[in-house]
C-alpha cells in the first residue's frame, strides 16, 4: 500500500514540557487509533533548537550553519508521520485526525516507493 | 457543408462523445489517466481512418473500448520491457480479459468526474482537467478556452495527471457520508466553468460559447447520472435559464446588452421551459433547507418569465435574495439584492443598500453599480469617480466599454 508523509506545521511546542500534557494526550490517542497504519515518524524539539545548514558554491564549498529553522513562520514544522493509506482520500482522513491539523496544518505528500 | 463534411462532422462528434466514456472505463481498468487518454486517442484516430471506409460498427463504444485497451496493453508491454513493469502488464491482461459492459459506463464517468473535481486539485486545474478528460477537448482547445498558451496548459495538465497518479487521488465514487460535500465541489467546478463563459473576465469577447456549451453538457451529464440530487438539478436549471438569454445578451456590435434593453423574443423558449421544469423539481426536493443553486435558478426564472423589464416582479426577486442570504450570505449576493431593491424601491434605497456592503472595494461591479445609482440620483461627480474605480478593476474589453457607457451588465 502507498505510504504518505504527514508533515505537521503548528504552533511551536515543546513535547517534553509538562504543560503540553493535554496535546500529548491528543497525540497519544491518535497514535493508538492509527497504530495499524503508522509506519514511522518523529516528534521534533522546538524550532529554537534548529540549525540550518547550507554549503555555498555547491558540493565541497563552505559550510554555513545558521541559527533557527529554514523558514521563520508563525507555524513551524513540529514533526511528521509516515502513514500507510490506500489512496489520497484515506490519507486525508488520517491527516485530519492528527491534532496538529486542528490548530495548524498537515501537509500530505506521497512517498516515493523503494525500487 | 456538403454531405461528406456533414458526415465527417457527425462522425467526429460521435467519436468525441463516446471517447470520453471510453476514457473513463480505461482509467478504471488501468488506474492511469495518462495511459487511458493516450490509448483512447489512438483508438479515436484509428476510428476516424477505418469507419469512413468500413462503415459504423454496431456499437462504436465497444469498438473503441476494445481497440483502446489493446493499445493500452501494447503501451504497457513496451514500457515493461524497458522498466521491468511485467507485473503491471500481467495485471492489465487479467483486467482486460473481462468483456466490457455498457452497464459500467455511467459509474465510470461518475468516477472520472469525482477524480477531475477532487478537492486536492486547484479549481482552475479541475476545470482544465474536466474540459480535457470529460468533454474530450484537445489540449490546444482547452488552452484556447481558458486563455492560456498551449505549452502552459500542457504543463498544467501533465502536472495534474502526475499528481493524480503519484498522490493517489482515487478513481471512485465517494462514500455516502462524504458524497454531498463532494457533489458540491463538482457543482462548483462546473458552475465556475459556466461563469467564465458567461462573463469572461478577460479577453475581448464578453461570451465564450465553447465554455458555456461544455458546462451545460457537463451539467446535463451530472443531472442524468444523479437525477435525485437537488443541487445538481438546480445547477442545470440555473445554467439553462441564464443561457436562454445568450443570443440577446450581445448586440450586433459585439457589445453586452443590458437586461432592460434585451429583445426578449430572442430568448430561447425551449431552454426557459426546461429550466423552469427543473426548477420545480429542485424546489420540490428542498422543502426544508434552501439550496443556493435552486434559489438562484428561481431568481433567473423570475427574469425569464417576465414579459418585459417593467413587468418584472422585483418584490419576488428581492424575496428570493432574502432566501438566498439565509444559505449563502456573501457580499456579492448582497450586491445583487441591492440592485433588485433599487429596481423595486428606487435608487436612494438601492444606494443605501449598496453602501452598507463591506468588502467589495476590489470588485468592479460594486463600483459600477454605485456609478449608475449616483447618476440616477443626479450626482455626476461622485458617479464619475465610481466609474473610474470600476474601470481600474475590470479587464474584459466589452465590460469596460459597458461601464463607460453608463451601466453594468
Amino acid at each position: 500500500m502507498p505510504i504518505y508523509a504527514a508533515i505537521i506545521y503548528a504552533a511551536d511546542l515543546d513535547w517534553s514540557a509538562p504543560e503540553q500534557s493535554a496535546v500529548m494526550q491528543d497525540y497519544k490517542e491518535f497514535g493508538d487509533a492509527a497504530a495499524a497504519v503508522i509506519r514511522g515518524g518523529a516528534a521534533l524539539y522546538p524550532a529554537g533548537t534548529a540549525t540550518t545548514v547550507r554549503v555555498t558554491g555547491g558540493k565541497g564549498g563552505d559550510v554555513v550553519a545558521s541559527d533557527g529553522p529554514y523558514a521563520e513562520t508563525k507555524e513551524v514544522l513540529t514533526g511528521f508521520y509516515l502513514l500507510e493509506a490506500a489512496d489520497l482520500d484515506a490519507a486525508i482522513a488520517l491527516a485530519a485526525a492528527i491534532p496538529g491539523a486542528w490548530t495548524g496544518a498537515v501537509e500530505v505528500r506521497p512517498v516515493l516507493p523503494m525500487m | 457543408m456538403n454531405q461528406t463534411d456533414a458526415t465527417r462532422a457527425a462522425l467526429i462528434q460521435l467519436v468525441r462523445d463516446e471517447g470520453s466514456r471510453v476514457v473513463a472505463t480505461l482509467i478504471r481498468m488501468t488506474g492511469d489517466v495518462q495511459l487511458a487518454e493516450d490509448a483512447v486517442q489512438d483508438a479515436v484516430i484509428r476510428a476516424l481512418q477505418v469507419w469512413p471506409v468500413s462503415g459504423l460498427p454496431d456499437s462504436p463504444r465497444a469498438w473503441l473500448t476494445v481497440v483502446a485497451r489493446r493499445r493500452a496493453l501494447d503501451i504497457v508491454r513496451r514500457e515493461a520491457s524497458r522498466d521491468r513493469r511485467e507485473v503491471e502488464a500481467v495485471r492489465l491482461t487479467q483486467l482486460f480479459d473481462a468483456e466490457p459492459s455498457d452497464a459500467d459506463v455511467p459509474d465510470d464517468l461518475l468516477r472520472l468526474i469525482f477524480t477531475c473535481c477532487h478537492p486536492a486539485l486547484a479549481l482552475d486545474t479541475q476545470i482544465a482537467l474536466s474540459l480535457r478528460s470529460l468533454c474530450g477537448l484537445s489540449t490546444a482547445e482547452v488552452a484556447r478556452a481558458l486563455l492560456v498558451s498551449e505549452p502552459t496548459m500542457l504543463k498544467r495538465l501533465t502536472r495534474a495527471k502526475q499528481k493524480i497518479s503519484r498522490a493517489g487521488i482515487p478513481f471512485r465514487i465517494p462514500a455516502a457520508p462524504e458524497l454531498p460535500d463532494r457533489v458540491v465541489g463538482v457543482a462548483a467546478c462546473v458552475y465556475l466553468m459556466f461563469n467564465e463563459g458567461y462573463a469572461a473576465t478577460s479577453g475581448d469577447d464578453p461570451l465564450r460559447r465553447d465554455l458555456l456549451d461544455e458546462a451545460i453538457r457537463l451539467g446535463r451529464l451530472l443531472h442524468s447520472l444523479m437525477p435525485d440530487d437537488a443541487p445538481l438539478t438546480g445547477l442545470l436549471a440555473l445554467m439553462l435559464l441564464h443561457d436562454s438569454r445568450r443570443d440577446a445578451r450581445v448586440g450586433a456590435d459585439g457589445e453586452l446588452v443590458l437586461l432592460a434593453d434585451q429583445d426578449r423574443s430572442r430568448w430561447s423558449r425551449s431552454q426557459i421551459r426546461e429550466g423552469v421544469e427543473l426548477l420545480g423539481e429542485g424546489l420540490a426536493r428542498t422543502p426544508g433547507r434552501a439550496d443556493p443553486y435552486v434559489v438562484q435558478a428561481a431568481i433567473a426564472a423570475c427574469h425569464a418569465l417576465a414579459g418585459s423589464y417593467d413587468l418584472t416582479s422585483w418584490t419576488a426577486i428581492v424575496s428570493w435574495y432574502d432566501v438566498l442570504l439565509t444559505v449563502q450570505d456573501t457580499p456579492v449576493v448582497r450586491l445583487n439584492r441591492a440592485v433588485a431593491l433599487a429596481a423595486r424601491d428606487g435608487p436612494l434605497a438601492g444606494l443605501a443598500a449598496v453602501d452598507e456592503i463591506g468588502g467589495l472595494d476590489g470588485y468592479a461591479l460594486w463600483h459600477a453599480t454605485r456609478a449608475v445609482l449616483l447618476d440616477r440620483l443626479g450626482e455626476p461627480v461622485a458617479a464619475a469617480a465610481a466609474r473610474e474605480a470600476a474601470l481600474a478593476l475590470d479587464s474584459n474589453g466589452a465590460v469596460r466599454r459597458q461601464i463607460v457607457a453608463g451601466s453594468p451588465a
